[in-house]
């Protein structure tokens, strides 16, 4: 079924589109994080949603614990990615990454030929693998918002009921933000529940949705899933989620 | 990470697998005894796939499971281009303690090793997880008579209604017959199967069904309970590997374990059920008559152990200090764990 968010789509058409970046070019420096680098890769790869996710928070809690000028972000990226891929049993294959990984920075040049820089690339993933697991003390296992957030998501259905559900793209623009939410190192500040209340609070925002039997300026809807969230850090983090989208480099290839 | 290498003190071999060498080693921080699971790093191949798969389900699996009948991840650290995973040390396991002629399994000592095993297992079911891999192999069991299910290498996490999942799964003599036609969506049935193998075999002290290939596995189980028909077990002829049988006619499990009592053979027959659906869980399987009636379940330190771990317990009670003062005379101990 076609709601407005599909026909607004349609109607925008091209300008959409995310831009297509010259990665090699941009500055990490002001927030922007080459987790986009990640979620463009593992797209690619045909990777599951929560792999992109465990693949991102591994590289920012990499990066927490190191000084980022030592090491090539697009190399962590790529080992996040592929350790990703073990720990959540989405099998990447090594090569299919350093492939995807080297098209992608280097846009339109041919596939890498097997040879001494392939060879070279593929030791660095796998060391680099190794690296993060001991960074990360083998600490691989995260806990994502995703399950919580369906969770809510299924209890809020019913409140809402069918007919209202089914007319708003709640659970899409919820997701959405969760998912660019992993672009920012902030998302390991905060309880996997509380991230996924506020994504969907944003959502209930942006698309003015009220829920029945609440009052104005009642944000206390959440209270039956999370009692320890409070509303001025809903607020917090769902700030955090809309700075994620000024970061967005203008640099285009 | 250097000191990780220095805080556990070698004290001698005890076994090679697939995928690791396995130490006993002294913890120099807690004085404690753990046995430590080096990866091996093996031909160029496996090097340049990095971290080994298996290693790193253990590694994420047991961080978050805690129970007294699980084998316990204590630490992991890197060496090198090396994973180790420290584990509970654990001094036999069930193989053994099978396979060894002077030990007798009493009723009792039976439904101590089976207690343990179902209460892991149900903690592990629990957690939405399936082992996948369960044999005496793998049942661990330390000298005080405490049992642990090891070897986390193919465990996963199972419910999520759209996934597949391999069927070369779980040692063949254990393997439920569903994955033998191929099953790629199973759940808790088939660890539900492999103990009651277990038991069999713990009854009759050889495998219960020893087959030499896939096909001659399911003769040799259908050779028991009959062939499976549409009736018994609804969906069975839409699995991929489905073949027809020639006709056998079941056998009595009375008449194949003669001296078990009545109640054992109801758990025997609640987990050895062709349809999977039809097969008990844990916590059904623990709430049956057997775990209530006597005779009680032999206590921990009761239960008997292979001669060669015997002698070091007897010669650990007058002096604890002593023996781990001297460390390396337990050279006796059984070279098998984990494999």
């Amino acid at each position: 079924m076609k709601d407005v968010i599909d026909v607004m789509e349609l109607q925008r058409g091209k300008e959409r589109k995310a831009p297509i970046l010259d990665y090699r070019q941009l500055d990490f420096e002001k927030g922007f994080t080459p987790a986009r680098f990640i979620f463009e890769c593992g797209i690619k790869l045909g990777a599951q949603p929560l792999t992109l996710a465990t693949a991102s928070v591994l590289m920012h809690r990499f990066f927490k614990e190191v000084d980022h000028i030592n090491y090539d972000c697009f190399l962590i990226a790529s080992s996040s990615l592929y350790l990703a891929g073990k720990v959540k049993d989405d099998p990447l294959k090594i090569r299919d990454i350093i492939n995807v990984a080297h098209n992608t920075l280097h846009r339109g040049s041919s596939p890498l030929e097997i040879g001494e820089e392939y060879w070279n690339m593929r030791d660095a993933i796998v060391q680099a693998e190794l690296l993060i697991m001991r960074v990360l003390k083998f600490e691989v296992s995260i806990t994502h918002p995703h399950k919580f957030m369906l969770h809510y998501l299924k209890s809020l259905e019913g409140w809402i009921g069918n007919d209202n559900w089914n007319t708003s793209p709640l659970a899409r623009t919820a997701a959405a933000f969760l998912q660019d939410f992993h672009h920012d190192a902030s998302i390991l500040d905060y309880e996997p529940q509380h991230i996924a209340v506020a994504c969907i609070s944003l959502a209930l925002q942006c698309l003015g949705i009220r829920l029945p039997l609440m009052e104005d300026n009642d944000e206390i809807w959440y209270s039956v899933f999370c009692k320890d969230l409070q509303k001025d850090m809903n607020w917090e983090i769902m700030e955090k989620i809309m700075e994620t989208y000024n970061r967005e480099p203008e640099l285009t290839v | 990470m250097d000191n990780k290498l220095r805080r556990y003190e070698k004290i001698e071999f005890l076994g090679e697998g697939q995928f690791a060498t396995v130490f006993k080693a002294r913890d120099i921080e807690t004085d404690n005894i753990v046995a430590v699971k080096k990866i091996k790093i093996g031909s160029r191949q496996e090097a340049q796939d990095g971290i080994n798969r298996t290693a790193l389900r253990e590694i994420k699996l047991l961080q978050e499971l805690h129970h007294e009948n699980l084998i316990g991840l204590l630490d992991a650290f890197g060496h090198m281009s090396n994973v180790s995973l420290v584990f509970d040390f654990m001094d036999t396991d069930l193989e053994i303690i099978i396979k060894e002629n002077t030990i007798i399994l009493t009723t009792a000592n039976i439904k101590s090793y089976l207690l343990q095993t179902l209460q892991g297992l149900e903690y592990l079911h629990l957690n939405w997880i399936l082992h996948r891999d369960l044999k005496p192999n793998n049942l661990l069991v330390n000298s005080d008579g405490i049992l642990k299910i090891g070897d986390f290498g193919l465990a996963k996490l199972y419910g999520s209604p759209s996934r597949l999942m391999t069927h070369q799964v779980v040692t063949r003599w254990y393997r439920a017959p569903e994955l033998l036609f191929g099953a790629k969506q199973y759940g808790t049935c088939i660890d539900m199967w492999a103990v009651g193998c277990i038991l069999g075999e713990l009854l009759l002290r050889v495998p219960l069904f020893p087959g030499e290939s896939d096909l001659d596995q399911l003769t040799k189980i259908f050779g028991v309970f009959g062939n499976p028909t549409e009736e018994i077990w609804p969906g069975l002829k839409t699995l991929v590997d489905y073949i027809e049988f020639k006709p056998f006619t079941p056998i009595p499990l009375k008449n194949i374990f003669t001296a078990a009592g009545d109640d054992l053979l109801d758990l025997l027959e609640a987990l050895l059920v062709l349809n999977p659906n039809k097969r008990k869980t844990c916590t059904q399987c623990l709430q049956m008559p057997f775990f209530s009636n006597k005779p009680a379940p032999t206590l921990g330190t009761k239960l008997p152990l292979p001669k060669s771990i015997q002698k070091t317990r007897e010669a650990e009670r007058p002096s604890l200090k002593r023996k781990l003062l001297d460390g390396v005379d337990g050279g006796s101990l059984s070279k098998r764990l984990f494999f």
